[in-house]
């Protein structure tokens, strides 16, 4: 994670703009601690309005998963894929899919994922571990 | 505040309506009046949920309503909270009569969604969620929920018959339920045996987008000295609120609303937990009822998927959950649920739910949650 010093981007087209042009996934730090990949204009956590703008990593392990069968509107010609929430490696979680994944055989919790640096809409994740052994 | 009672309550039939949302709600709340013995006249507000209005082409149904009843000069306005708008708009009544602004107050939550095809309700129903952090990210409302039952069978893990379990249960009180969408018991054969929609949820874990509509009329207890029917007193209305994204809170296994929701309603009715007779959840999906369960503090967390499979929760259980049929059977027309709820409760008080009628019918609750839990409503109902 890139910590800056200027304040947290409050505009939602910001971070539509940041993962489609500038390949950057804009989040925010607040003053508590925590890590969020959603925008906001006070922390949802501890209410208050210190909210540093950062640079996410885009890495980190899936804390839950789904592979929907049945897809969400812009996703009609994807089915099967994969919604994981992902756990960043510097805190925080995000959403995002990983195409081609047929089953929850093919992805499992605590699997290493990454941003692949693409928005379609949809912000788009690929393995990186593709055992429980291998993500240690 | 002054005592305050659900005087009277009505619902249609969950399904496909061949009537518009309006017709229907005016329908039901006639009868949900009749049913209290108030003329609508007396009423001194109507509060309306219709969440997908838009889908019908409609918005500002409330004086369309009241024209329908009659009471064009009766103020309405309607509340939107995803699939607990109608217990939030039962929240509101309960507001301006025990806060003494009104001396009835009428409830009516309807939606018709079955002119669209699965696709487009689907749509519908994923506006809920946060369209630019989940939705437009891959999730459905089946996948959103799939992530938390995901979560749930890592940390205490629940085995997808126990999901079933509460399908089977819930499908049985539904085939017994004549308001209900599905009248038709299933076996744990046929829900593992239905296609998979999100993993690990199936066909059968979810609920059905359906039709319907229901009604609530909320009065003071001075104001109705002989009522028509047994009423159900107020013992508390609650209502949480949580963050929006499932991902951003601390829990991917429980809903925080919930919780504290909950306590709220104990605390404000003095109530006890062993005390509740009987429930009626949130179960858009199986383990929503799960988890609310636990939520409510019925059940230690990781230990409500038992309670389904071991016949805890069913109809003459220790403590029936859902004899209604629940969302899961008895349906999801997403602004009626939460009224749908009060109305089982309501008939399950004055004997009028036939072959479902659960053993002790003396102190209820029910939970409707909104979204994935960023709204959440708990109320507790006691006879007089």
């Amino acid at each position: 994670m890139n910590e800056e010093t200027a304040p947290a981007v409050h505009s939602i087209a910001a971070y539509v703009h940041g993962y489609a042009e500038e390949k950057r996934l804009l989040g925010f730090r607040s003053g508590c601690g925590f890590v969020s990949a959603t925008w906001g204009l006070l922390c949802p956590r501890c209410g208050k309005r210190d909210l540093k703008e950062v640079t996410l990593s885009g890495r980190g392990r899936v804390a839950a998963l789904t592979v929907q069968t049945v897809p969400a509107e812009e996703f009609v010609n994807d089915a099967p894929y994969a919604y994981v929430v992902v756990e960043l490696e510097e805190g925080g979680r995000i959403t995002g899919w990983i195409p081609g994944v047929r089953g929850p055989e093919e992805l499992f919790i605590g699997a290493a994922v990454a941003w692949v640096s693409s928005y379609r809409p949809g912000l788009q994740f690929e393995l990186r571990s593709s055992s429980p052994e291998d993500a240690g | 505040m002054r005592e305050t009672w659900v005087a009277g309550a009505a619902m249609n039939r969950f399904g496909k309506m061949a009537e518009t949302g309006r017709e229907a709600g005016a329908r039901v709340a006639l009868e949900a009046l009749d049913r209290a013995g108030v003329e609508p006249k007396r009423l001194g507000l109507t509060i309306v949920s219709n969440a997908f209005g838009i889908a019908e082409h409609q918005a500002h149904v409330g004086p369309l309503l009241n024209t329908a009843l009659g009471i064009p000069e009766v103020p309405s306005f309607t509340v939107e909270s995803a699939c607990s708008s109608s217990s939030a708009a039962l929240h509101e009544a309960f507001v301006h009569v025990a806060g003494g602004f009104s001396e009835a107050v009428l409830v009516v939550g309807f939606e018709k969604l079955s002119h669209l095809d699965t696709l487009a309700a689907t749509s519908y129903f994923a506006t809920g969620a946060d369209y630019t952090f989940e939705s437009q990210n891959g999730a459905t409302f089946p996948g959103l929920y799939a992530t938390i039952a995901n979560a749930h069978s890592q940390k205490y893990g629940t085995t997808p018959e126990q999901l079933g379990a509460v399908a089977v249960k819930n499908h049985a009180n539904g085939a017994r339920n004549p308001h209900a969408h599905f009248q038709k018991e299933i076996s744990l054969a046929t829900y593992l045996a239905s296609p998979m929609v999100a993993s690990p949820l199936r066909l059968y874990d979810c609920c059905p987008f359906s039709d319907g509509a229901a009604a609530v009329v909320v009065v003071a207890r001075e104001a109705l000295p002989r009522p028509a029917a047994e009423p159900l007193v107020i013992r508390a209305s609650a209502r949480a609120g949580d963050i929006g994204d499932i991902h951003d809170r601390e829990s991917l296994t429980s809903l925080s609303a919930t919780r504290r929701a909950a306590d709220a309603a104990f605390q404000r009715a003095g109530i006890e937990r062993r005390e509740v007779q009987f429930l009626e959840v949130h179960d858009c999906f199986t383990i929503a009822e799960i988890v609310a369960l636990e939520d409510l503090g019925f059940f230690p967390a990781g230990a409500a998927a038992k309670a389904g499979a071991d016949g805890t929760t069913a109809r003459d259980g220790r403590l029936p959950v859902n004899p209604s049929g629940g969302l899961k059977a008895k349906g999801h027309p997403v602004s009626a649920s939460g009224a749908a709820q009060v109305v089982e409760v309501f008939e399950q008080m004055n004997a009028l739910a036939g072959t479902r009628q659960v053993p002790h019918a003396e102190v209820a609750l029910t939970h409707n949650v909104g979204a994935t839990g960023s709204s959440c409503s708990v109320h507790l109902f006691s006879r007089r």
